[in-house]
């Protein structure tokens, strides 16, 4: 799938690496609760520093690669930003003193301290994210929510599976775009671009369809809807380094929200 | 095949075969993929336009939350669909990642909702339009109390009615017209949905 961005994978072994996924699940959304929970830029600085302290220390992945991966963020961070203290509603309070004059926009400044933390906030989110995914693969993933948390094995490893079929949607898009120029139907201009790539798509989401069929039919008749009680191949333990893992995110989360400046 | 499939107990038909669940999969792969193609390529340049105008976009990531239900009609594929799509996009690095996972549960859930009052026995164009609606209530909490906490009430009323008549344009109308046109090539007749 070359439009879609290489898996950013650990290149060591790291702390996280050996944590497991429903552990890091939990620590991640730790942070994102307590970037949610308040208005105040403060929290979300802390939380971002934390976050990029660990993806360098105990992540296991490749920091030359971070930043090109979170490059789109910037722009979204900015205009969340820039509405957020343009629209605010703290600008129509005549009570606060005005800090710029736009045009007929009257900014305050409780208006710029909350715009600048709901787009870090943002920024914490995309953090954390990479902290909780980055370190494991869609396999252990499902091995550990089936194992640790108990979600139903056939919708774990049927997801699993569609997972491992979806690369072939890209080539199945190529052969159908060839097919049709083959055909004569090469799009001009926008709008038969446009319509061209509905029809493209519908095309490829019909053999998506036909290849799970396929696929799922084989699973059934190596028995994956047999009923039978499952044993497990990768066992996965909750161990000491999972604690320590939703500890520590609870406690810099604490810090984070409830130490003074 | 298909006389066969109607016939069966009510009980029958709210279990998930593996073809339910791989198929629902599958399409909520595809989903996050567009999921993170549009979060990274149409919405961080739709920014420009403010946030009520953009609002008008995010339709499109409530597309699981009616489409995988009204193909495979089984309890719990609005959510099901919704979380996998959310999980994809995660995975591909998606900057929303781990709050989508929390968006995901709410659109899926508010889209649920509207099926279980049907009991996942009607699938006609009112329900799907509902059940966008639904699924866009369940996004305009989260998106308000996470993206847009500090605007004044116009702005944040502008901002949810936005995204409700995006889901029931993009999702209740857009979704059961993919699912129309995926019917008539024949590829679902292996469910409920394929008559």
């Amino acid at each position: 799938m070359s439009v879609l961005p290489a898996a950013l994978q650990p290149t060591r072994d790291a702390f996280l690496t050996r944590t497991t996924p429903a552990a890091r699940l939990v620590a991640g959304v730790v942070w994102l609760v307590a970037s949610v929970v308040t208005l105040d830029p403060i929290v979300p600085v802390r939380l971002a520093v934390a976050a990029i302290v660990v993806l360098w220390l105990w992540s296991g992945l490749p920091m030359r690669r971070i930043p090109g991966r979170l490059a789109p963020l910037g722009f979204a961070v900015l205009s969340l930003t820039v509405f957020s203290i343009l629209l605010s509603s703290a600008n129509g309070d005549r009570t606060l003193s005005t800090v710029a004059q736009i045009g007929p926009a009257r900014i305050t400044g409780p208006a710029i301290s909350a715009g600048i933390a709901v787009g870090l906030r943002v920024v914490v989110i995309a953090l954390t994210t990479l902290l909780v995914f980055g370190p494991s693969d869609p396999t252990r993933m499902a091995d550990s929510l089936v194992q640790q948390w108990h979600v139903p094995d056939r919708f774990a490893y049927g997801t699993l599976a569609a997972v491992r079929v979806a690369p072939f949607m890209a080539g199945d898009w190529a052969t159908i775009g060839a097919a049709r120029r083959l055909r004569g139907l090469a799009p001009r201009g926008p709008v038969a671009r446009v319509r061209e790539a509905g029809g493209r798509l519908l095309v490829m989401l019909v053999s998506s369809i036909r290849r799970a069929e396929r696929l799922a039919l084989a699973m059934d008749a190596r028995g994956f809807d047999s009923g039978l009680r499952r044993t497990h191949f990768r066992e996965v333990r909750t161990g000491w380094r999972d604690w320590l893992t939703i500890a520590a995110a609870i406690a810099v989360a604490a810090v984070a929200l409830f130490v003074p400046r | 095949m298909k006389a066969l499939e109607t016939t069966k107990p009510a009980a029958e038909l709210l279990r998930w075969r593996t073809v339910d669940i791989v198929v629902v999969a599958l399409l909520a792969v595809a989903f996050g993929v567009v999921f993170w193609a549009w979060g990274t390529y149409v919405w961080a340049w739709g920014s420009f336009l403010g946030p009520q105008t953009e609002s008008l976009l995010t339709g499109v990531w409530l597309l699981p939350a009616v489409v995988c239900p009204m193909i495979v009609r089984r309890p719990g594929a609005a959510l099901f669909g919704e979380l996998v799509a959310a999980i994809i996009s995660a995975l591909l690095g998606s900057y929303w990642g781990l709050d989508t996972l929390l968006s995901g549960l709410l659109q899926g859930a508010g889209a649920e909702v509207v099926f279980l009052i049907t009991m996942y026995r009607a699938w006609n164009p009112v329900v799907a339009v509902l059940a966008a609606a639904g699924a866009g209530i369940g996004e305009a909490i989260h998106d308000l109390i996470v993206n847009y906490p500090g605007l004044d009430d116009a702005g944040r009323a502008a901002i949810g009615a936005a995204e409700i008549v995006s889901a029931i344009v993009i999702v209740g109308i857009g979704g059961w017209l993919l699912v129309r046109a995926l019917r008539r090539t024949g590829a679902l007749q292996t469910f409920p949905s394929g008559g």
